[in-house]
């Protein structure tokens, strides 16, 4: 046939389709992910059971699939089509649980290997084990190969599980089997055929366009049932060309009352059915026509099939979008506010401006100015009140704890909105749980925190070393002592934005930040004093950034490990597109 | 008696004991006030599902128990109407072929008491009520009095008005008996939608395994044993499944005779309602803690040290402390230091004075502590930092255990906003009375400093009137002297020099050694003052966040005892062995019954 020749450029774009499905993660929970997961491995099944051994070879037996209720009797229909007990047929619900394959023995090379339905395992012969089901119970992943001349050459019959029972596996396999179905014979009876789940699965296939025949089963045999049989027979015609499905072949078959031979139907019971099946075997323009039907119907519902996965693939894309956004408005925000206390005059209160006003104010500045002078009059002071006159290393000190308090709680700030703007998405809670230690301080960040601090005061204390190579100010600067000025700078830098007191404590930092200034001025030169303040200060935000950026990775991380692929939405799309015009160039 | 009779006696009084009305009233008052309390805290979705089952459950029991409300629910054609007509003895009900049947519900009501009240409730459709209580019955459905059967629609049909409708009336029936057929037993729609949902509800629901006449008798047998697993798995265990037949009427006596022990019972509907309370508690239970989590005291709550140290470290108690030491040494140096160096003290600012502490007090007027506001430095970025990491740790150590709302509820009282904070830290430094003692030895170490001083001045113009005179050369006037004698009577050292030297020295060595013990003294004040300081602080960290958090947590253990699974009920489990060999043997007296037929 042709088809299998030029539709090489199609088999090759849905092979590329089920790549892209087969590896497409939707790893958050976000509401629509289910359906997406679910909408994802349906059509994927679809792709390996069905669409693509069918292209590769379009003239292969058709495979007719017996649907259904629980209780319909599709097994006891199959055994009595073939007349032999092929499968199990019992008044336990649901009753059949693996399906069963049966195929002419010269069809048996189509169904041997793994060309369709390839994730069951072949078994042949043998009884399906019986037992009881739960709605729990494991799936039966195996498919049980029956060879039987009954079956005419050129048509598979598949039993297939139940569509509406407590089994969740039952459900699931009957799905996927239907789909791969080239041809679905839809078994119901009397008391079921107003069901809304089997009727919701019709109706899917009228919009697929799939080929369909339907079967009114167990209908009550015996005088006064007639009335009856035709009331239903006429309701249940109506309700199927009301669903679309008016064009679906509808047999009926009688309920034995007690005179199965082997718990087989009449002969008689089944057979319209059997000779509407052994011509269509027979007949190989229509068996093309019904695979025609079904094989274009599923590639017609790809695109509608998969609109789900990719809404759900891009939801995915933008939640994570959002998470990493909040991350990096979190951690925005709080580097903001660090960057201006560190810098607006506001640490220049407290702790730091008292041990500094205790160093300019009672005058240890300009002692230590004097150092032979001033190291005996420390001494002596010393021995008068009991303690040592404090130098500049309190000052220092302060600042270390000034500013790793303040590094530490913006970044714990900074780590609890992320923790409450996830709270507040779709997959927060998932996420949260991912995140687990990275949304705490990471360990050791308090010591990365007081390094960061002593290596920037030691940089502002080489910075001035440096300045002061020069012959001129070498002098001065050894006169005032290195420390001295570099915690003097290191006051101007923490006023360095602060442009507008706003009130007495800022005034008073100020106060001490233009105290400092002068005095490096005085040593260094009004040009040179901007200069060293402003790589200074850079250099401490630079640190800054260094370390935020630590707990801010480790949610970026946590975020990556969750395994969104922002452009799989795309690629399905493009997949998509590839198949619409594969297509396109085939008609 | 049938032997379903005997299993419905024992159903209506299980081991917990005849539960009664009023007892459920308060159970229903119980749970509004743990919604009440909860509030937010619980599941949005326990919360909101929790309302209408409450209202349902008072709207049922102001309706009075003396009626029993039965329905019969199933799939379309499994017989339910048939069964309800066999039931009622008239052929109340459309029955047909045509799938789904019945479109709304249909009542029967037995005896003479009224019922409109509550087939109104149910909005049952008028023209769908009949009275089976005639004249031409005589006294044979005198044992069904009290009864109100109910034949409900489809609930699996492609109608979905038909299901709504029983998904409605589900929710209100006191006894629902559910009808299934040999086809649909096993239906998902039936299980996951309805019976998963009765979790719990045993003693309110029966099973009909209907149309058994068309199976073999041991296949009869083996499906009731399969619709009962199923029923286990469902999570009723202890509910009956009875086999019936309305075409042949196998089985509608015993079921007839199983209604009117319920009704006789008058028990169903508190059943019914019980188990449905107990449904909304367990759903609700599930937004709190599944063990008792401890309410410590407000200052026992894990890391309420560091939050403490941390607002004292914001309230500027180390700088109050130095100053109160530094007041001290102060002081007594002003009153024994060396008289001629006593001055200098003077002109450094009194500590206390700078931070605005020492005024107040001083001047002892009426001035409220509230309107006084410290100069103590304002806390620095951080410190406070330092306060919301203390808090928040806080929050996070005493939200261990807790469902998620409830740890964000502990979570936000632990990080209160930080100006008021600041504002009743301060107020409570100024409120502190702070330790300003002045030792009597203060004034005997001060007088005896100005007796040195004295001798030491007379010593020295004693010597310096020595020295002129010897000058002048004037003759040498005897100088007393003091100290050992020598050999030859006079004694070692002249007075003015003792007077002088020893003033001197004894002065220098008198005020070295109050400054030492002084010193010890200021360290004394200085822990006095910390600790009246860090009690102050101490109550505005219970007020601001430790209270609140330990009130979160009484709130949160208050729900959640009273969302505790009643003790008095071991329903679950015990019963559970029993009533299993019971409806074994009920499952075989049925057997038997029917093959009698």
């Amino acid at each position: 046939m042709s088809e299998a020749g030029d539709g090489g450029q199609l088999l090759a774009s849905l092979e590329r389709l089920r790549t892209e499905l087969d590896g497409l993660r939707l790893p958050l929970d976000l509401p629509d992910a289910g359906r997406g997961r679910a909408g994802a491995a349906a059509v994927r099944d679809q792709l390996d059971d069905y669409l693509l051994p069918r292209l590769r070879q379009i003239d292969a037996p058709l495979l007719a699939v017996v649907g259904g209720s629980t209780g319909a009797g599709k097994s006891t229909l199959v055994n009595s089509l073939l007349r032999e007990r092929v499968t199990r047929a019992g008044a336990l619900r649901p009753t059949t649980r693996s399906p069963v394959l049966a195929h002419h023995p010269d069809d048996a090379p189509w169904f041997t290997g793994d060309r369709v339905l390839p994730a069951l395992a072949r078994s042949t012969g043998g009884d399906e084990p019986g037992g009881p089901a739960g709605a729990t119970s494991p799936a039966a992943s195996g498919l049980r190969l029956v060879s039987s001349p009954a079956v005419p050459a050129g048509l598979a019959l598949i039993d297939a599980p139940d569509v509406d029972s407590v089994v969740d596996a039952n459900r699931a396999l009957a799905a996927q089997l239907l789909a791969a179905a080239d041809l679905w014979v839809f078994v119901t009876t009397a008391a079921r055929y107003a069901d809304a789940v089997p009727w919701d699965l019709l109706a899917g296939a009228a919009r697929r366009g799939a080929s369909v025949a339907v079967v009114l089963d167990r209908v009550p045999a015996g005088a006064g049932d007639d009335a009856v049989l035709r009331e239903v027979r006429a309701d249940l015609a109506g309700m199927l060309s009301r669903g679309g499905l008016g064009a679906a072949p509808l047999f009926t078959v009688v309920e034995a009352d007690g005179g199965d031979v082997d718990g087989l139907l009449p002969e008689a019971a089944v057979a319209p059915l059997r000779s509407w099946l052994d011509g269509l075997a027979g007949d190989a323009r229509r068996r093309s026509l019904v695979v025609r039907r079904t094989l274009t119907g599923a590639l017609d519902s790809l695109p509608e099939r998969l609109a789900p996965v990719a809404g759900a693939a891009s939801a995915q894309a933008s939640a994570s979008g959002l998470l990493h956004d909040d991350v990096v408005a979190a951690f925005a925000t709080g580097r903001e506010e660090l960057e201006t206390e560190l810098t607006d005059g506001t640490l220049l209160r407290g702790e730091v401006l008292a041990r500094w006003q205790e160093f300019v104010g009672t005058g240890e500045l300009f002692r230590s100015l004097d150092a032979a002078v001033g190291r005996l009059r420390d001494r002596v002071g010393a021995l008068v009140r009991g303690r040592p006159a404090p130098g500049a290393e309190p000052v220092g000190a302060a600042v270390r704890s000034g500013v790793a308090d303040l590094v530490r709680a913006r970044c714990a700030g900074a780590l609890d909105r992320t923790r409450d703007r996830w709270a507040s998405r779709p997959a927060g809670a998932q996420v949260l749980a991912l995140a687990g230690p990275a949304l705490e301080l990471p360990d050791g960040f308090d010591e990365r925190v007081a390094r960061l601090v002593r290596d920037w005061q030691r940089g502002v204390l080489d910075l001035v070393r440096a300045e002061g190579e020069g012959r001129r100010t070498r002098a001065r600067v050894l006169s005032f002592g290195v420390n001295a000025l570099g915690v003097a700078l290191m006051v101007v830098v923490f006023a360095s934005t602060a442009f507008i007191p706003t009130g007495a404590e800022v005034g008073v930092g100020l106060g001490a930040a233009a105290v400092g200034q002068r005095l490096l001025e005085a040593v260094f030169g009004d040009a040179a004093v901007r200069a060293l303040a402003a790589r200074a200060r850079a250099d401490l935000l630079r640190r800054v950034d260094e370390l935020v950026d630590v707990p801010r990775r480790r949610l970026d991380e946590v975020l990556d490990a969750a395994g969104v692929d922002d452009a799989a939405a795309d690629r399905l799309a493009a997949a998509l597109a590839d198949v619409a015009a594969a297509r396109r160039a085939d008609a | 008696m049938s032997p379903f009779g005997r299993r419905a006696a024992t159903a209506s009084g299980p081991a917990g004991g005849l539960v009664d009305g009023r007892a459920l009233v308060e159970r229903v008052g119980a749970l509004r006030a743990a919604v009440d309390a909860g509030g937010g805290r619980l599941e949005t979705d326990a919360v909101a599902a929790a309302e209408p089952v409450l209202r349902r459950a008072e709207e049922r029991l102001g309706l009075g128990t003396g009626r029993t409300v039965v329905a019969l629910a199933g799939a379309t054609g499994s017989g339910k109407s048939s069964l309800f007509n066999a039931l009622a003895g008239l052929p109340l009900a459309q029955t047909g072929a045509r799938r789904p049947t019945t479109a709304s519900p249909t009542a029967c009501v037995w005896g003479p008491e009224p019922a409109e009240e509550l087939l109104d409730w149910l909005e049952v459709p008028r023209r769908h009520r009949s009275d089976r209580e005639s004249a031409l019955d005589a006294g044979d459905q005198v044992d069904l009095h009290g009864l109100v059967l109910l034949d409900l629609p489809d609930h699996d049909s492609t109608t979905l008005a038909h299901r709504l409708e029983v998904d409605r009336l589900v929710r209100l029936v006191d006894l629902l008996v559910w009808v299934v057929d040999p086809q649909k037993y096993a239906d998902d729609a039936l299980h996951a939608r309805y019976l998963r949902r009765l979790a719990g509800h045993d003693d309110v629901v029966l099973l009909v395994l209907n149309q058994v006449d068309r199976l073999a008798p041991a296949d009869a047998d083996a499906t009731q044993e399969d619709l009962r697993r199923l029923l286990a798995e469902d999570g009723l265990a202890r509910a009956d499944v009875l086999t019936t037949s309305a075409r042949t009427g196998a089985g509608v006596a015993a079921l007839r005779g199983r209604l009117a022990d319920a009704v006789a019972a008058r028990a169903l509907a508190l059943r019914r309602t019980e188990a449905d309370l107990e449904d909304v508690r367990a759903s609700l239970a599930r937004g709190v803690a599944a063990d008792v989590v401890p309410v410590p005291a407000a200052e026992d709550l894990p890391g309420a040290d560091q939050l403490v140290g941390a607002l004292a470290g914001a309230a500027g108690v180390p700088a109050v402390v130095d100053a109160v030491e530094g007041d001290h040494r102060r002081r007594a140096a002003r009153r024994t230091g060396w008289p001629p160096l006593r001055w200098t003290a003077r002109l450094r600012r009194e500590p206390l004075r700078r931070l605005g502490l020492e005024g107040r007090r001083a001047s002892g007027d009426g001035e409220a502590p509230e309107l006084v506001v410290s100069s103590v430095p304002a806390p620095t970025p951080s410190q406070r930092a330092a306060v919301e990491l203390a808090g928040r740790r806080v929050g996070a150590g005493c939200s261990q255990g807790l469902p998620p709302r409830w740890a964000a509820a502990v979570r936000e009282a632990a990080a209160p906003p930080g100006p008021e904070v600041a504002d009743a830290l301060d107020r409570a430094v100024v409120g502190v009375e702070l330790p300003r003692t002045s030792p009597r030895w203060w004034a005997v170490a001060g007088a005896a400093q100005v007796v040195l001083a004295v001798a030491a001045v007379v010593g020295l113009v004693w010597l310096a009137g020595l020295g002129v005179a010897a000058w002048l050369q004037l003759p040498d006037a005897a100088v007393p002297a003091v100290g050992p004698a020598r050999e030859d009577g006079t004694r070692v050292l002249p007075l003015p020099t003792a007077l002088a030297v020893g003033g001197l020295v004894l002065g220098a060595l008198l005020a070295a050694v109050s400054r030492r013990v002084a010193a010890a003294g200021a360290r004394r004040e200085r822990r006095r003052a910390a600790e009246r300081l860090e009690a102050a602080v101490r109550t505005v960290a219970a007020d601001a966040v430790l209270g609140p958090v330990a009130r979160v947590l009484a709130e949160h253990e208050h729900v959640r005892s009273s969302l505790a699974p009643p003790a008095t009920t071991p329903r679950r489990d015990a019963p559970r062995r029993t009533a299993r060999r019971r409806a074994g043997a009920a499952a075989s007296a049925a057997g038997d019954e029917r093959r009698g037929h």
